[in-house]
């Protein structure tokens, strides 16, 4: 009778003894899960941030393309010009005609396009764009966006 | 006299809807742009037979300016 009794006892600590094993398996298991967790929501943070940066490239190329697009716009309707009488710019003979004049409206043009990339990388506009209501005053390429005053007229 | 032709070239170029006056801004009142006034001093050049140097083109943005110029270069 005693050695069942002792049996069953030995018995029921091996028991405990396991399932304290278990219990601290267990324990251990959560800890490393809730670590994994952790990183988890570490990666998902990230790409949530690499997802808005993504964005951010693809609406600042879409921006850029916009204001290749205007000045490419501009050059034609520049250089094929029709004046009142209906006769077409000839950029050509002006150029051979004047050409440091032409040369300084394309620096000057060029100047406004580099200006527009600059506002689309996050420059903030300077007072004199901002004040900026009259035609001899913007920025040819992007008015939209340097000369938010400007009015066409 | 010159006077006259250059008004003629302005308003053969920028047309009669808008009044071409001395005060009258290339850009802002005859909705040109700086080609526009480089042409319009060729044309003129041209036509009254004169050289204006380019160097003293660079500032001109009214009727007024032009006509300066003009007057500076038939004078001489």
């Amino acid at each position: 009778m005693i050695l069942v009794v002792l049996a069953a006892a030995g018995g029921g600590v091996l028991y405990v003894k396991a399932l304290q094993k278990d219990l601290d398996t267990a324990k251990a298991n959560i800890i490393k899960l809730e670590d994994g967790i952790s990183e988890q929501k570490a990666v998902i943070a990230q790409q949530e941030k690499d997802f808005e940066s993504i964005i951010k490239v693809r609406n600042d190329l879409e921006d850029l393309n916009r204001v290749l697009e205007t000045a490419n716009k501009n050059l034609n309707e520049k250089f094929n010009k029709l004046n009142a009488a209906g006769d077409r710019r000839d950029i050509g003979a002006l150029s051979v005609n004047r050409p440091k004049s032409i040369e300084k409206i394309l620096n000057k043009d060029e100047v406004h396009e580099r200006r527009c990339f600059e506002i689309i990388g996050g420059s903030p506009l300077t007072e004199e764009e901002l004040n900026a209501t009259k035609k001899s005053q913007i920025n040819t390429v992007c008015p939209e966006s340097a000369n938010p005053n400007y009015v066409t007229y | 006299m010159w006077k006259e032709q250059v008004m003629q070239v302005l308003e053969r170029h920028f047309g009669t809807k808008k009044p071409i006056t001395e005060t009258s801004h290339f850009i802002d009142d005859l909705d040109g742009d700086d080609f526009d006034i480089v042409d319009v001093t060729d044309q003129v050049c041209k036509k009254l037979e004169i050289t204006i140097p380019e160097e003293d083109t660079f500032n001109i943005a009214t009727v007024q300016d032009l006509l300066n110029e003009v007057e500076k270069n038939i004078v001489q």
